[in-house]
């Protein structure tokens, strides 16, 4: 049985001020197996963060269910962590209080804080920086400590919602190889959503292709490239292979944003 | 040496002002375009100023005007964010206070002058009460939109670990609205040393607003000069002191990014 | 990607929706009226001292009397003409000299200290000495609005200059406008908020020094009769005119609130 199944799930809002619902995502099945990292790509407005955060149990659902080891998801709890885009540290504590946070807010034992958040200070590279305030630390950085404080956590699945978008590219690709580094040491359970392209085949074991109007699952593609992952591996053949197929399926939805109609 | 120049320019900006100020003064009295009456001069407020800080008369108001501002402005906090977190906590709370707050606010306290001398006497709890009335408004408006306002993005991280509201509350809305209920007490405290001087000038017996209005009476400039300069001097220091704070309490917020 | 968190709402009844709309002034409202109660019982029960407290039914015979018997137009006309001329003098020296103070540097350095010094110390501590200067008649009055009213408006004024993104100004310049334009077309509007604050600020302080000023010696108006009143302990005639200068003022801050709201929604989010 895979760890995550995502069963004909559909979110609705109502329109403020009217009486219509638009569908953020419709139709939705997804099985998500045990340590495997699964990466969502899709043009703007396809769902793709919308379905990670009501996996994450922060916003609810119109219809269908989420199981998570056969438990429903009712909302937040301790078996996922989020890592958000904005790495939302709490500027008034340091490093190591940030990373503390999750560890506080879920009761953990008053020890095992201390000892988890210095370990996975350590685990990112920010032990020489645990004295740091958000603010003296660079975007990249401070991603870091996002991802501390959600693996502090020990969570059965681990929620990625365009953590690296706000990063210059350089700082991308290091933290891209940096989180696939971290990923292989416990090999949890991963959602990556992302618009990149490339970063979603380079730390994926499947693709998930999300297409808009209305939000829905419109192919997975199975990545067969060996891991480590290397950045060598951009250039392969099989790599291009995949970056073509992914491109092909997203272009039908960048049609609709050209800025200039033909002429008539 | 151009470097020093530089960083106290403010300073040196401030001494060369005030050094201005004064001598324009003098000289303005001096050449007779204004009657020494009306202003008197740099030098006798000078020597005026010395004679009743000898006298102890000056270290006497500025006292009580001090304490009187001081336990207005404490009361006001207990109260302005006692009351501002528990509007924030309901807003069936909220609602119900807002009326009297505001009418606290819109409304001249010194016009029930008359009021709290009868209920309080004359003396230094009338004048307690009317900087606490005036004070109270910044502080419960500050405390309030501190904690409401409090960053979005760093609430939704916390509910993702399965914070509940006291959690939310406790860890993220109170934090994180230190600097704006800093910056209220800073209003506030403006507002009831308005509200001390204020009430000093209508009778009390003692402090600086009432040194004001006393030779005020007797037609004594010089003497009114000193305790005027006396009260620009506690709003200035006032003032830097919760300057400083603001500063001291925000410098997590200082430096590029965040 | 839009967080819906934010519009995700569960379709409530439509009676629903309109008691949460008005829920706030209901409850506000209600509040009023449970004081006016209590106030009522308690001064008619001898739980408070009526005389020093009043109660609604007495505010509201004084409020008759004085509406019959007290020439409140006259009263309230000279305390109008006082805040007014005081308040138009404050804007007239208070926009210039801000918006000169954002723009230079230089003059900021040397007025901002005097300036500042000034800001902080309670206006009221110069009403006895400007009786001296100006009398008691409305002059001093109108000076004493014009100090408690013209700082709030160039402090504020001064700020929103310097808050104005710069890269409109520099946007202007690569276009070749000229520096009048500029100012008339880049830093005016993007300075109108803080301004407007600004005034908004300076209404609440005009409006208090003009009954301060008039409490502590005049021949007429709101804060005269205030005194007055206040010396007889007729407690109930202080209240309305206490109430009316409130609303005033308070009308007048909601009306510079709206134009606020206006100005702010046409600004980008910066």
């Amino acid at each position: 049985m895979s760890q995550i199944e995502i069963a004909d799930v559909a979110i609705e809002y109502c329109r403020p001020n009217s009486d219509d619902t638009f569908a953020a995502i419709r139709g939705v099945n997804l099985a998500v197996d045990k340590g495997s990292f699964v990466t969502v790509v899709g043009s703007s407005g396809c769902g793709k963060s919308t379905l990670l955060l009501a996996i994450a149990g922060l916003i609810p659902r119109s219809r269908g269910s989420i199981r998570i080891d056969g438990r429903d998801v009712q909302g937040p709890g301790c078996d996922r962590a989020m890592v958000f885009q904005d790495a939302s540290l709490l500027p008034w504590r340091s490093v190591h209080g940030n990373v503390r946070f999750g560890l506080e807010l879920q009761r953990w034992r008053r020890d095992d804080i201390d000892e988890r958040a210095r370990r996975f200070t350590e685990l990112v590279g920010l032990a020489k920086f645990a004295d740091y305030h958000p603010h003296q630390l660079s975007g990249g950085m401070r991603q870091r400590v996002n991802i501390a404080r959600a693996l502090a956590v020990d969570p059965d699945v681990l929620l990625m919602d365009e953590p690296f978008a706000a990063l210059d590219a350089q700082t991308r690709e290091v933290m891209g190889n940096e989180l696939l580094h971290i990923w292989e040491r416990d090999k949890k359970t991963a959602l990556f959503v992302t618009h990149a392209i490339d970063e979603a085949i380079f730390l994926a074991d499947r693709v998930v292709v999300m297409a808009k109007d209305p939000g829905r699952i419109k192919a997975i593609v199975d990545i067969e490239l060996p891991r480590p992952r290397s950045t060598a591996m951009l250039d392969s053949a099989a790599f291009t292979g995949y970056r073509h197929r992914l491109r092909d399926y997203i272009a039908a939805d960048i049609q609709s944003l050209q800025l200039v109609g033909d002429a008539a | 040496m151009t470097r020093v120049l530089e960083r106290h320019q403010a300073l040196i900006s401030g001494c060369i002002s005030f050094a201005v100020i004064l001598l324009t003064w003098q000289l303005a009295v001096a050449l007779g375009f204004v009657q020494v009456f009306f202003t008197s001069t740099p030098i006798r407020v000078a020597v005026a100023f010395w004679r009743e800080l000898r006298s102890g008369e000056i270290a006497a108001n500025v006292g009580v005007s001090l304490y009187e501002l001081l336990c207005g402005l404490g009361l006001a906090c207990i109260a302005g964010i006692g009351l501002g977190v528990l509007a924030s906590w309901s807003r069936t709370i909220e609602h119900i206070l807002e009326p009297f707050i505001w009418f606290t606010y819109a409304c001249p306290i010194i016009a029930f002058y008359p009021l709290f001398i009868a209920w309080l006497g004359l003396g230094a709890p009338t004048i307690i009460a009317i900087a606490f009335l005036s004070a109270l408004t910044p502080l419960y408006a500050n405390t309030l939109s501190g904690i409401r306002n409090a960053d979005r993005d760093l609430v939704r991280a916390a509910r993702s670990f399965g914070a509940r509201r006291r959690d939310l509350f406790l860890k993220i809305a109170l934090p994180g609205s230190v600097p704006i209920i800093v910056a209220g007490l800073r209003l506030a405290a403006g507002r009831a040393l308005t509200g001390v001087i204020a009430g000093e000038l209508f009778g009390a017996a003692a402090g600086l607003g009432y040194s004001i209005a006393f030779y005020g009476q007797k037609l004594k400039t010089t003497e009114m000069m000193v305790s005027l300069v006396m009260v620009v001097i506690l709003g200035v220091i006032l003032t830097q002191l919760l300057s400083l704070c603001e500063t001291a309490t925000d410098s997590w917020r200082t430096g590029p990014g965040r | 990607m839009a967080v819906a968190t934010d519009y995700a709402r569960r379709r409530a009844p439509s009676i629903g929706r309109a008691v949460d709309r008005y829920y706030g002034a209901l409850v506000s409202t209600g509040s009023v009226v449970a004081f006016l109660v209590v106030w009522q019982v308690a001064a008619a029960r001898g739980w408070v001292n009526a005389r020093y407290t009043s109660s609604p039914s007495q505010v509201l015979a004084a409020a008759l009397d004085i509406a019959r018997h007290d020439d409140f137009p006259h009263h309230a006309w000279v305390s109008f003409s006082e805040f007014s001329l005081g308040f138009a003098a404050a804007l007239g020296i208070g926009l210039p000299l801000g918006l000169a103070l954002g723009t230079s540097r230089r003059l900021r350095l040397f007025v901002d200290p005097p300036m500042m010094a000034l800001y902080t110390a309670p206006r009221l501590t110069l009403l006895p000495i400007l009786i001296i200067w100006l009398g008691i008649g409305a002059a001093s009055k109108v000076a004493v609005v014009l100090l408690g009213a013209v700082f709030p408006i160039i402090v504020n004024t001064m700020a929103g200059v310097r808050e104005t993104d710069p890269r409109l100004f520099q946007a202007a310049r690569a276009f070749g406008a000229s520096r009048l334009d500029t100012m008339i077309k880049v830093l005016v509007p993007g300075a109108l908020p803080a301004i407007l604050l600004g005034i908004r600020l300076a209404i609440g302080r005009g409006v208090l020094s003009v009954v301060v000023g008039e409490m502590f010696v005049s021949e007429a108006g709101i804060g005269h009769q205030i005194m007055n009143y206040g010396e007889a302990m007729q407690v109930g005639h202080l209240m309305v005119y206490a109430f009316a200068i409130s609303l005033f003022g308070y009308a007048l801050t909601i009306a510079v609130r709206l134009i606020e709201d206006r100005v702010r929604s046409w600004r980008p989010e910066p």
